[in-house]
C-alpha cells in the first residue's frame, strides 16, 4: 500500500466514523464533528489525488468485499484528476457546512447528517473504481445518497419533494443507460476489469451502442439538454453546502465517466459519437445559460449556469474525440486539457457561488433576486468573494473561468488545417457557440452581482442581514483564494494535467508548458494570464486616477437632492430588478425561450385614460421541460389510471387474474409442445 | 404389496384424491365441503403411505401418517369449528359460477392438467408419474374454487385443495421431500389457517357476513 492507499482507505475509515458520530452524538456537536470526518475524506482524497498526479499509481482488488464479483480499485493520473477536484470541494463545503448547519437552520437532522459522510466518500471513490461492479455499486451509492440528502428539507417546502422525484427518476434512467451499456460492454469483453475492457475487441456496431448507452447515462449525471430538467431543480433545492457538492462535484462525474469510457475503454476512434457529444454540449451550454440569464431564482441561475458550463465541458470532449479520431493528437490534448481545466475552474467557482448564495439565504431568508439587493454594505466579505466567484463563471480575463474557454477556443480556432470537410463546418460553429456563450455569461452574472449585492434592499428582510459566520467565511475564503490561484498560475498545473490527458489517450504528451507565459504543444499560441492581470489592474487604476483627477479639477462638490422629473423621490422599486435586466435578452431569445407575459391593466373607475394600476407578470417555462416531458408523464398517468379500473376492490378480481393469468399459460404450453 | 398392485392402488388413491376436489364444486353447504376437504386429507395420505410402502420408506409412512393428522383431522377439525361459529344462513355458499358450469369447467381444467403434465410424464414414465396430471387437476381445481366461492371459509377450503395438489406433486414428481421441508410447509399451512380462521371471525363481527364482495370498498380511489 502505497500513499494512495492508506488516505482512500482513511477516507472509508472517517466516512465510517463520521456515519457513527452522526448517530451517536447529540445535535449540537453532530454537525462539527460530522463536517470534520467529512472534511478528512475530502481532504483524504484530495492528497489521493495529488499522489496519483505526480506518477504514483495504486492498484488493489478486494475480492471479498463484494458477493460474485469482488472489488478493483485503481487509481491512474486521469481518476486522480478527478479524485483531486472532488475531494477539494468536499472538504470546504463540509467545512462550509458547519456554519450552515449549526444554528437550526438547514440540515442538521440525524439523518441527513448520517448520509453526508457516505455521499462524499462515495463521490471520492468513484473515480477509483476499476470494474464495472465496483463502479456500478459505488454510482449508485453517489446517487441515492445524494437524493437523500436533495430532499433534506422536504418538510419546510413542498418543492423540495418534487425536486427529489425529478431527481430521482432522471438518475435512475441515467444509471439504467450506464448499467446496460457497461453489462453489454462486459459480457463482450469476457470479464468485468477495465484491463479486459481496454483488452476486447468489439464489433463497430456494438462499441457505438455501447457508447451511445453511457453517454446517455453521463449526460443525465452532468445535466446535460435535454436530461438536464432534474438539475435546476435538485441544486436549486438541496441545502447550500449540498448544492455546492453537487454542482462542483457530481457534476464532474459524468465527465469523468464519459473520458473513462469513451477515451480510455472504448479507444474513442469512432468520429460520429464525437460529433454527437459536440452538438449536445453546445446546445446544452447555450440553452443553459440562457435560462440563466433569466432566472429570477438566484440558486436556480447558478444550476441552469452549471448546465451551461457542463455544455461547454462536453463540447470541449466531443472537440477533443473528434481530433483524435481524425489523428491529429496535438490537438486533442490541447482540447481534452482544456475541458480537465474547465472542470477544475468549473468546481471552484460554482462551490463558491453555491457557498455564498448560502449565505445570502441563511441572512436573507430569500433566493428570489427581485427581493434582493444592498448586500454589499451588509455582507461585504459574501460579496467579494461572490464577485470573485462571478468573476471566473463570466470568463473574463481575469477570472479562472478565461483561461479555460481561451484554452477551449485555441484548439477550435485552431482545428481549420487539421480534419475534413465535417471538421471544418463544425468547429467554426462550435466557436460561435462558445463566444456567445461567453457573452450571455458576462450578462448573466453581472445581473446576478448587480441586482443582487449592489444598489439599495428590496425588501425589509434584506435591510437586516448580516455578514454569516467565521468559519463559512473562511471555507469561502479558501475558495476564492483558490480561484484566485487558479486564474493567475495555471501553469502549475502543466505536469498534472499533462499526465491525466496522457492516460486518457494513451499517449503521453505534454501540453502545457511554461511558467509565467502559458504555451502551448503543437500550436502557435501564447498566453500570460498574470500579465494580463497586471495589464487590467493598471489600467483600473489609472482610468480611476484619471477620473478622480479630472472631477477633482472641475468644481467643488455640492450635495443636492437628485433630480426627479418632479415625481417625487425614487422609489426602491424604481431599480432595475433581475427581471428588468433580463428583459432585452427574453426579447431578443423570445422565440427559445417563449415566455409567458400577462399584463394586467385596472383603469381608474372614473376614466379609462388615468390608471389605477399596471400588473406584469412573466413566466419562463422550460420549453424541453415542456415539450418532451409533459407528453411522457400524461401517457404514464393515462396508463397509471387504466391500471385503475382493473382492480375494483373484489378479491375474486384479483384471485382470477392469477387464475387465468395461469391456466392461459399452461394452455399456450400445452398447444405448442 | 405386490408391483402388480401398487399401481392400482395408487390409483384408487388418486382417484379419490380428485373425485373429492370435484366433490367440493359440486357441493353448495359448507358442511360437506369441509368433510369431502377431510375425505381428501385421507386419500392424500393413502397416497404417501403407498408410496412409502412401494420404496420401503420408514420416513415417508411417518410423513404419510404426519399428513393424515394435519389434514385430515387437524386443519377440517379448524374450519369445522369456524362454520360452528357460523349464523344458519351463513352456511350456504352461494357461488359466482352456477354448479353445472363448475363442473364443466373441473372437466377442462382436467383436460388442460392430463395436457400440460405429458412431457413430464414422459421424462420418466412410473405408476407414480402416470397419476402426477391428477395432482395438477387439484390444484387447478383448487385454484378455481377460491376463485369462484363467495364465503371466507369455502375460500379456505379452495386454498386447502389447492395445497393438497401442490403437496401430492411434490411426492408424486420427486422421490420423496426432505422430512424438514414437508414439516415447514405443513406448518405454514396451519398458520395460514388458524389466520384465516380468525379473519373469518374479524369478518363477521365487523361486516355481519363472511361475503368477500362486501370488501370492495378497500380499494384505492
Amino acid at each position: 500500500m502505497n500513499l494512495i492507499g492508506w488516505t482512500l482507505a482513511g477516507a472509508c475509515g472517517l466516512a465510517g466514523l463520521g456515519v457513527v458520530a452522526a448517530l451517536v452524538t447529540s445535535a449540537r456537536a453532530r454537525p462539527v464533528v460530522v463536517g470534520g470526518c467529512t472534511a478528512g475524506v475530502g481532504v483524504a482524497g484530495l492528497l489521493a489525488g495529488l499522489g496519483a498526479l505526480s506518477g504514483e499509481v495504486f492498484h488493489a482488488r478486494l475480492p471479498a468485499l463484494l458477493p460474485l464479483a469482488g472489488v478493483q480499485v485503481a487509481v491512474d493520473p486521469l481518476s486522480g484528476w478527478f479524485v483531486a477536484v472532488i475531494g477539494a470541494v468536499v472538504a470546504v463545503a463540509a467545512v462550509y457546512g458547519i456554519g450552515y448547519a449549526g444554528h437550526g437552520h438547514g440540515p442538521s437532522g440525524r439523518g441527513v447528517q448520517a448520509v453526508l459522510p457516505v455521499f462524499a466518500v462515495a463521490l471520492v471513490l468513484v473515480p477509483a473504481a476499476a470494474s464495472v461492479s465496483t463502479f456500478l455499486v459505488l454510482w449508485e451509492l453517489m446517487a441515492l445518497s445524494s437524493l437523500l440528502l436533495v430532499v433534506a428539507e422536504h418538510r419546510v417546502r413542498p418543492a423540495v419533494a418534487e425536486a427529489g422525484w425529478w431527481y430521482g427518476v432522471l438518475t435512475h434512467v441515467g444509471f439504467v443507460a450506464i448499467l446496460l451499456g457497461l453489462v453489454i460492454y462486459a459480457a463482450q469483453a469476457g470479464g468485468g476489469s477495465f484491463t479486459d475492457l481496454r483488452a476486447a475487441h468489439l464489433s463497430p456496431g456494438v462499441r457505438g451502442l455501447v457508447f451511445v448507452l453511457v453517454l446517455v447515462g453521463f449526460a443525465s449525471k452532468a445535466g446535460l439538454v435535454p436530461l438536464h430538467v432534474w438539475l435546476p431543480r435538485a441544486h436549486a433545492e438541496a441545502p447550500s453546502p449540498v448544492s455546492a457538492m453537487l454542482s462542483a462535484a457530481m457534476v464532474n462525474l459524468g465527465v469523468y465517466g464519459l473520458i473513462r469510457v469513451g477515451f480510455d475503454l472504448l479507444g474513442g476512434a469512432t468520429r460520429w459519437w464525437w460529433l454527437i457529444v459536440l452538438a449536445i454540449g453546445a446546445v446544452s451550454a447555450l440553452y443553459g445559460i440562457l435560462q440563466a440569464a433569466v432566472a429570477r431564482d438566484l440558486k436556480r441561475l447558478l444550476a441552469y449556469s452549471t448546465v451551461e458550463n457542463m455544455g461547454l465541458v462536453f463540447l470541449g470532449l466531443g472537440a477533443a474525440g473528434v481530433f483524435h479520431a481524425s489523428a491529429s493528437p496535438a490537438l486533442a490534448a490541447l482540447a481534452l486539457a482544456a475541458t480537465l481545466l474547465h472542470v477544475l475552474n468549473h468546481a471552484g467557482f460554482k462551490a463558491l457561488l453555491f457557498t455564498a448564495a448560502g449565505s445570502v439565504l441563511r441572512a436573507t431568508g430569500t433566493r428570489d433576486l427581485d427581493e434582493l439587493g444592498g448586500l454589499r454594505a451588509r455582507m461585504p466579505a459574501t460579496t467579494v468573494l461572490f464577485a470573485v466567484g462571478a468573476l471566473g463563471a463570466a470568463a473574463l480575463p481575469p477570472g479562472n473561468g478565461f483561461v479555460s474557454e481561451w484554452l477551449l477556443l485555441q484548439s477550435l480556432i485552431h482545428a481549420l488545417p487539421a480534419g475534413g470537410a465535417v471538421t471544418a463546418v463544425v468547429m467554426p460553429l462550435a466557436v460561435a457557440v462558445v463566444a456567445l456563450t461567453a457573452g450571455l455569461a458576462v450578462a448573466t452574472f453581472v445581473k446576478a452581482l448587480g441586482v443582487g449585492f449592489f444598489a439599495r434592499p428590496r425588501s425589509a428582510t434584506v435591510s437586516a442581514a448580516r455578514e454569516s459566520q467565521p468559519v463559512m467565511l473562511a471555507a469561502m475564503g479558501v475558495l476564492g483564494l483558490g480561484c484566485v490561484g487558479l486564474a493567475l498560475a495555471p501553469a502549475a498545473l502543466g505536469p498534472a494535467l499533462s499526465r491525466a490527458v496522457g492516460t486518457a489517450t494513451g499517449t503521453p504528451v505534454d501540453v502545457v508548458r511554461g511558467g509565467v507565459i502559458l504555451r502551448l504543444a503543437g500550436i502557435a499560441s501564447t498566453m500570460s494570464p498574470l500579465l494580463i492581470v497586471v495589464a487590467v489592474l493598471v489600467a483600473v487604476v489609472a482610468s480611476a486616477a484619471l477620473v478622480r483627477l479630472v472631477a477633482g479639477r472641475v468644481t467643488r462638490r455640492r450635495a443636492a437632492r437628485l433630480w426627479d422629473c418632479g415625481a417625487g423621490p425614487p422609489t426602491v422599486r424604481m431599480q432595475y430588478t433581475a427581471t428588468s435586466f433580463g428583459e432585452p435578452l427574453q426579447r431578443v431569445f423570445d422565440d427559445v425561450l417563449a415566455p409567458q407575459i400577462d399584463v394586467d391593466i385596472t383603469p381608474h373607475a372614473e376614466s379609462a385614460y388615468l390608471l389605477a394600476r399596471v400588473a406584469y407578470q412573466r413566466r419562463i417555462a422550460d420549453r424541453v421541460e415542456h415539450h418532451l416531458y409533459t407528453p411522457i408523464i400524461n401517457t404514464a398517468r393515462r396508463a397509471g389510471e387504466l391500471g385503475r379500473v382493473l382492480a375494483n376492490g373484489s378479491v375474486h378480481r384479483y384471485l382470477a387474474y392469477g387464475f387465468f393469468g395461469v391456466t392461459g399459460l399452461l394452455l399456450v404450453l400445452a398447444v405448442i409442445r | 404389496m405386490t408391483d402388480i398392485s401398487y399401481p392400482q392402488y395408487l390409483d384408487l388413491a388418486a382417484g379419490l384424491f380428485l373425485l373429492t376436489a370435484v366433490g367440493v364444486l359440486w357441493r353448495h353447504q359448507l358442511a360437506p365441503m369441509i368433510r369431502l376437504l377431510g375425505i381428501q386429507g385421507v386419500a392424500l395420505a393413502a397416497i404417501v403411505a403407498i408410496l412409502g410402502i412401494h420404496q420401503h420408506s420408514l420416513e415417508l409412512i411417518l410423513v404419510a401418517v404426519g399428513l393424515a393428522v394435519l389434514r385430515a383431522g387437524v386443519l377440517p377439525l379448524l374450519a369445522w369449528r369456524a362454520l360452528g361459529e357460523a349464523p344458519a344462513q351463513a352456511r350456504e355458499t352461494r357461488p359466482v359460477i352456477n354448479t353445472a358450469a363448475s363442473l364443466l369447467a373441473a372437466a377442462a381444467l382436467t383436460l388442460l392438467a392430463y395436457a400440460v403434465t405429458r412431457p413430464l410424464v414422459a421424462l420418466a414414465p412410473s405408476p407414480a408419474t402416470a397419476v402426477l396430471p391428477v395432482a395438477v387437476a387439484v390444484v387447478l381445481i383448487g385454484f378455481f374454487t377460491l376463485v369462484t366461492r363467495r364465503r371466507a371459509l369455502s375460500q379456505v377450503v379452495g386454498f386447502l385443495l389447492l395445497d393438497n395438489g401442490i403437496t401430492a406433486i411434490a411426492f408424486l414428481a420427486t422421490s420423496g421431500l426432505p422430512l424438514i421441508v414437508e414439516l415447514g410447509v405443513s406448518f405454514d399451512l396451519l398458520l395460514v389457517v388458524l389466520v384465516l380462521q380468525v379473519l373469518t371471525g374479524r369478518l363477521r363481527t365487523t361486516f355481519g357476513s363472511t361475503d368477500l364482495d362486501e370488501l370492495q370498498e378497500l380499494h384505492d380511489q
